[in-house]
């Protein structure tokens, strides 16, 4: 039996899975993606680096933040930059923005209409409004984040090398805050929800678990990565741990650990460092630790909602903290530039993404390596999916529950297509 | 009867879909009143059945690409473009004229595992109705344009540049601080988003119809100081498919 599932729905950009069984046995499964590729690490040479942010975020609409702070930030390794503690607090506050953004847009608006059995948000809006209307207000108030402190919802530009163009003011801030602090009962409610689910259990499998770890509590800055076999490295290293292997039937290479699959995301981050996690956010996530099965996939959703209680929350203390201390104007530093190298990793909505570059003397590119989220996952979901094939041979849903396997894992299918400069 | 409504998409990030689904306040009403019959970022119905309007969004960068693009527009009555990619090939067609993408493929991939063609928007292989600009698109003029589209009538083109808002916000103009500023050259209806914020317009929403001229901006900008390689790189980022640029290839 062949089945092709072409376009998955409910995923940013173009993917889809094939599988192939014959008698009790899985002969091929493929985690499949038919975006064009964009070469992005081919255009971005020749550039200088004050607007190789600009060009990098486009990689990605939804975790645009992300792309641009990993850009930033390498640049910033390569001309070592040092940066304001007001800057760091803005750049905090604005990946925890990003993702409330993405994860209300995945937790509510793509993958609850599965559970709920609905085909999108639009038809489960008559029977579910607070569901609907608190998604979108969520979503809202990430965005707000991005408005503010980027310039827009998606592909902002004030966030520069070196810290921001414009300063937001107190205003502006304030009105965020109080967006917060509304909308934190629907992080709880997604919480909630996904908790009472009985979520199916068809890929079970053992999962390795890599993430950026945060500096200090719980968040998505950092400089070391770690897995879950207490294998620590620092980001400089990444071409030692993470191999690359082209795959021809898709556009994203497959990034391996120890010639094995591993996982990024938010059931990474919280399975590695939740107990990091303070507030709320750290009573719902011991009130659910039996349920957020490292194991299985599926439970992704869980501790994205997890996650979306602790953003709002950091969200609110980033938020008051600048308020008290008052925000001041700041110019953008005087930057030197030379030959140069740089790499640095955060933790983007849908896991570990990494950004290097090599600039010469008048800070112009000459070589870009950038390794996305979904690129890393993209063997792992291969791997739940010939697991999940296996055990649903003889279902007649199996091509709605194979969905879910790719869905719950958020693939930024543009992401992963971004292409990845070969390696003498 | 409501109108039958896809929005579809190619080559690109799927921002503009996403722009979209930023428009929180307005979704839902808008899902009113319209039959959306695909909707792939938000929805897992897909039908294969005749549009009113079909909002596309991404380059076309594959024949495939190509041949369902002229089936999405023999089914629809209205087909709009939608952001950078749709209108003018977007950022993945900056190689265009430069390095072919079987080049860059065995450059980066060290073969040829698939056929890829140049980036290029809509507008080169199907009748495009209407373009909304912008990278990413600007929501308040998706509302607008839909207002009219839902009317049955199709919005005028903006013809003035991004200047012209700019200065309506009292900015100072970032060309007397011989920056490269695109604002003079590209098309308006984002409130000068990046001069407002001190930055150098980088012209994403694309040039001004009949109306840009790119020699001439060069030599305003070489006057500046800025050599013209780096003018024209900047133009590339968004314009790249725009047929000045592909002359005067530096």
């Amino acid at each position: 039996m062949r089945l092709k599932i072409n376009p998955l729905t409910r995923v940013e950009g173009h993917g889809g899975i094939y599988v192939e069984i014959k008698g009790k046995e899985v002969k091929d499964i493929r985690f499949e993606i038919y975006e064009g590729s964009r070469f992005f690490e081919s255009i971005i040479k020749g550039f200088k680096y004050p607007i190789v942010p600009d060009i990098m975020r486009r990689i990605c609409a939804i975790c645009t933040a992300s792309h641009s702070m990993a850009s930033i930030r390498a640049l910033e390794d390569a001309l070592k930059v040092d940066i304001s503690e007001q800057t760091e607090l803005l750049r905090d506050l604005l990946i925890h923005g990003e993702m409330i953004e993405s994860h209300a847009l995945h937790v509510y608006v793509l993958s609850l209409p599965d559970y709920l059995g609905f085909p999108s948000i639009v038809e489960m809006a008559e029977k579910h409004p607070k569901e609907v209307k608190g998604a979108l207000q969520l979503k809202k108030a990430g965005n707000m984040v991005h408005v503010a402190l980027s310039g827009r919802e998606v592909h902002g530009m004030n966030e520069r090398v070196g810290g921001f163009s414009k300063i937001p003011d107190e205003r502006e801030l304030q009105k965020i805050l109080e967006e917060m602090k509304k909308v934190r009962e629907f992080a709880v409610l997604a919480v909630e929800i996904f908790s009472t689910f009985d979520i199916p259990e068809f890929p079970k499998s053992e999962n390795l678990m890599v993430a950026v770890e945060p500096e200090e509590a719980f968040g998505y800055y950092g400089n070391r990565i770690s897995n879950s076999e207490n294998d620590r490295w620092e980001v400089h290293k990444y071409r030692e741990k993470l191999k690359e292997r082209v795959v021809e039937y898709s556009r994203a290479k497959h990034v391996f650990y120890d010639e094995r699959p591993f996982m990024v995301g938010a059931l990474s981050r919280i399975s590695l460092f939740g107990n990091r996690l303070r507030g709320e956010a750290r009573e719902l996530y011991r009130e659910n630790e039996d349920k957020i099965d490292e194991s299985n996939s599926l439970t992704i959703n869980l501790a994205q909602a997890i996650e979306l209680v602790h953003c709002v929350e950091r969200c609110i203390e980033l938020l008051e903290t600048l308020i008290s201390r008052e925000v001041e104007k700041e110019g953008l530093p005087k930057i030197e530039t030379f030959e140069s190298h740089g790499i640095a990793c955060v933790e983007a909505p849908r896991g570990t993404l990494i950004h290097s570059y090599k600039l010469d003397e008048e800070g112009r590119v000459v070589e870009a390596d950038v390794i996305t989220p979904t690129a890393m996952n993209a063997a792992n979901i291969e791997k739940d999916l010939r697991i999940s094939a296996l055990r649903l041979m003889e279902d007649e849903e199996l091509e709605r529950k194979l969905q879910l396997i790719p869905r719950a894992y958020d693939p930024c299918i543009s992401c992963a297509t971004h292409l990845i400069v070969k390696r003498s | 009867m409501k109108p039958k409504i896809g929005i579809l998409g190619f080559t690109g990030c799927a921002g503009c879909q996403l722009m979209i689904l930023n428009l929180e306040d307005e979704l839902l009403d808008i899902f009113k009143r319209i039959k959306l019959v695909s909707f792939q970022m938000a929805s897992s119905e897909m039908k294969d059945e005749k549009l009113d309007i079909a909002f596309v969004e991404g380059s076309i960068t594959t024949e495939e690409q190509k041949k369902e693009l002229e089936k999405i527009r023999k089914k629809s009555k209205i087909l709009v473009a939608i952001g950078n990619c749709a209108t003018l090939g977007g950022v993945q067609a900056l190689s265009n004229g430069i390095k072919s993408s079987r080049e860059m493929m065995k450059e980066v991939y060290g073969g040829e595992f698939w056929r890829l063609m140049d980036s290029k928007p809509l507008s080169e292989f199907v009748e495009v109705d209407f373009e909304l600009f912008g990278c990413p698109i600007e929501k308040q003029e998706f509302l607008e344009m839909i207002r009219f589209l839902l009317r049955g009538f199709i919005p005028l083109k903006r013809d003035y540049p991004v200047c012209l808002e700019c200065k309506l916000k009292d900015n100072e103009c970032i060309l007397l601080e011989k920056r490269i500023c695109l604002g003079p050259l590209t098309v308006a209806g984002c409130g000068a988003r990046c001069p407002s914020l001190g930055l150098e317009c980088l012209g994403c929403r694309g040039v001004i119809e009949g109306e840009a001229r790119l020699e001439s901006a060069i030599k305003i900008f070489e006057d500046a100081g800025v050599s013209a390689e780096d003018v024209k790189k900047i133009f590339r980022i968004f314009s790249a498919n725009y047929p000045d640029i592909l002359e005067v290839k530096s």
